[in-house]
């Protein structure tokens, strides 16, 4: 609750605000929500039967946060292109959101170059910064209010909540628990982060275009780094142990996909069964669980830095060759992987 | 995989929303700015090259203007101290012809004041010899009448009387005898009134009367060691003393 | 309060699965020591041992995230 020293009023906001969560609490008791590792149907039926012959597609509540965040990253991909056209005439400084988009960018574009080197950088850097920002974009939205709180109501099938009408159409859940006829809330939105659709998707897109890139530096050579018969038959034992080692950099690409979906998807998912489980147990006092929605924008900061940094060195080791010198090194990363 | 939420429709959906905005952001965002900075950086590079060539030609116009002042400064030096040696020789020539000049002026001015003065003398030399000629002759044509010489003796002593002629005054001369020295011999009356008038001013004892035909006319009296001149010999003995 | 003794079972196994995330946890804290120490002593250095420190926590992490499946596995009846 640090505030500038030239607005003292903002600590009186801060106060009111506590004040106001804590009478609040007081009248609506915050309710633990279910949490589930799955979106939340929104609606009961599929919205397509048989989608792509692959079994039914239900409206799930990280759709419309997916097509917000779109929408998000499409108006700023406008005015930043609109900036950037409007400066290219000019003195090529771009204004406004272009210059806070470009000081970013250009850090990024540092990072990769330092990684990548100058012949790769401009190849690696669109999914590297497409990744970061997603992700960030992502992990940012669900921290919004109204997110996780606001939904429909769906008729418990075991233990639900019972409701209170509110105005109108809508209803607010009580903390008791009813054992027939409660409700289960799912909300209109839900972080897409905390969706294991999300960062598998993420997961996989990174991982192929790793492979994509290691055989555009490297042609078919980059298939040798998983089936190594370089010295199978000049070496007689170490030659067999280099095969067995790039079979298990085969495994280890695949282990990448996991690892890379579950890093995000479990930081992500901790955070809100972190603020769901403080909010149910400690309503009242307002703070706590600002402070833990801090500690997540924190997280959700450092985990898409994470994401698209490890995109972009396992790119970067991609476009390198695995030969010679490098390959006793390659032999220790792999080993030091598994 | 159900309890997860993992299912192939959903990763299908996400993945073409990766897809999207990969390519959205690439088109609208990366491919721009990576334009941008790559012109830029060649903008800034173009921008020192030019300041580079920009300082090399400043730097040789530096140099090349520093060789024109140098030598336009040799030259105004050379120039000048040129100016200088023959202003110089021209000022040490005007000072010489001037020198010359006025030693020439002041040498014809001190000959014509030489001339002047030689002329001046020579006039004054004719007046002075005409003159003395004059009171010589008139002295002599005179001194020969011994009434005159009686009328000169009489001008003494009553010069002496009226106080004309400086007397003995204030001397003391008592115990003194006075000595009177004329060109003829005094008449008794004169003797007298002679005596009487010395010693009465002068206070001598006694009077003794000399002839001498030598101081021409007039009288000289002489008291002790002291002497009244009035005689004619004297007179042109200070009349020669003056014109000398 | 009346339950399966199965379901008792995967609650417990899915957390002794977590223990193995102290073990990613050590790991993470000791090349992040060992990272800011290098930092610290050749600031030169700052942005190679950022990236190299980064590929090692996602390898430590990765064990951690293993972890997180098995649980996961239990808890959700996958398997």
């Amino acid at each position: 609750m640090e505030q500038e020293k030239r607005r003292p009023w903002r600590r009186w906001v801060v106060l009111v605000l506590m004040i106001a969560g804590f009478i609040l609490g007081g009248i609506f008791v915050p309710v633990q929500p279910e949490i589930t590792v799955a979106a939340e149907k929104l609606i009961e039926e599929p919205i397509a039967e048989n989608f792509l012959g692959m079994g039914p597609l239900y409206l799930v509540n990280t759709m419309p946060t997916l097509a917000v965040t779109i929408v998000l990253l499409g108006i700023i991909a406008f005015f930043t292109n609109r900036s950037l056209k409007k400066s290219q005439n000019t003195d090529l400084v771009p204004r406004g959101i272009g210059n806070v988009m470009e000081a970013i960018l250009e850090m990024l574009y540092n990072l990769t170059e330092g990684s990548a080197g100058t012949k790769w950088a401009r190849a690696i850097f669109p999914w590297f910064a497409t990744i970061m920002i997603y992700v960030l974009f992502a992990n940012l939205l669900k921290l919004i209010p109204g997110f996780e709180s606001i939904g429909v109501l769906h008729p418990a099938h075991g233990e639900g909540h019972a409701i209170a009408p509110l105005f109108g159409n809508w209803s607010s859940l009580l903390p008791a628990k009813v054992e027939e006829g409660g409700y289960i809330l799912a909300p209109f939105f839900r972080g897409i982060s905390v969706d294991l659709n999300f960062t598998a998707s993420l997961a996989i897109i990174a991982v192929v275009a790793i492979q994509f890139i290691g055989f555009r530096a490297q042609g078919l050579g980059y298939l040798s780094k998983f089936f190594n018969t370089r010295r199978m038959f000049k070496v007689p034992f170490f030659g067999a142990m280099d095969f067995l080692v790039g079979l298990l950099e085969l495994i280890s690409e695949i282990s990448k996909i996991l690892s890379f979906a579950f890093r995000l998807f479990g930081n992500m998912f901790a955070g809100i069964v972190l603020v769901a489980i403080v909010a149910g147990l400690l309503g009242k006092i307002s703070i706590l669980p600002a402070m833990i929605m801090m500690f997540e924008l924190f997280v959700g900061i450092i985990q898409a830095f994470v994401f698209g940094m490890l995109t972009m060195v396992f790119m970067a080791q991609a476009t390198q060759g695995h030969g010679g010198e490098e390959h006793a090194e390659a032999h220790s990363e792999a080993a030091h992987e598994i | 995989m159900e309890a997860l939420g993992i299912s192939p429709g959903f990763l299908i959906v996400q993945i073409i929303a990766f897809i999207i905005v990969l390519l959205t952001l690439n088109a609208w965002v990366y491919k721009p700015m990576l334009d941008m900075m790559e012109s830029r950086k060649q903008k800034i590079a173009q921008g020192l090259e030019d300041a580079r060539i920009a300082s090399e030609a400043r730097a040789n116009a530096e140099k090349e203007a520093a060789k024109v002042l140098a030598e336009a400064q040799a030259e105004a030096s050379k120039v000048v101290r040129e100016a200088t040696e023959r202003a110089a020789t021209a000022g040490k020539d005007v000072k010489a012809a001037a020198e010359a000049e006025a030693a020439k002026a002041r040498e014809a001015a001190m000959a014509e004041a030489e001339l002047e003065r030689n002329r001046i003398l020579g006039d004054l030399r004719g007046q002075v010899a005409a003159l003395s000629i004059a009171a010589a002759n008139k002295l002599v044509g005179e001194a020969l009448d011994e009434k005159k010489q009686h009328v000169l003796i009489d001008e003494f002593f009553s010069g002496v009387k009226a106080g004309k002629v400086v007397v003995l005054e204030g001397a003391d001369f008592k115990g003194e005898s006075a000595e009177v020295t004329s060109a003829l011999p005094l008449s008794s009356k004169e003797q007298e009134a002679a005596k009487k008038d010395i010693l009465s001013k002068v206070g001598a004892q006694a009077v003794t009367f000399r002839v001498d035909p030598s101081i021409l006319g007039g009288v000289v009296i002489k008291v002790g060691d002291k002497v009244l001149d009035g005689s004619v010999a004297g007179k042109l003995d200070g009349l020669r003393q003056t014109l000398k | 309060m009346e339950g399966n003794i199965l379901d008792a079972m995967r609650y417990v196994g899915a957390g002794l699965a977590m223990i193995g995330a102290a073990g990613a946890g050590i790991g993470i804290g000791l090349s992040v020591q060992g990272a800011l120490g290098g930092m610290a002593r050749n600031p030169d250095t700052y942005g190679n041992l950022l990236t190299n420190m980064i590929l090692g926590i996602a390898f430590s992490e990765a064990i951690a995230i293993y972890c997180l499946v098995i649980a996961f596995l239990m808890l959700f009846k996958v398997v």
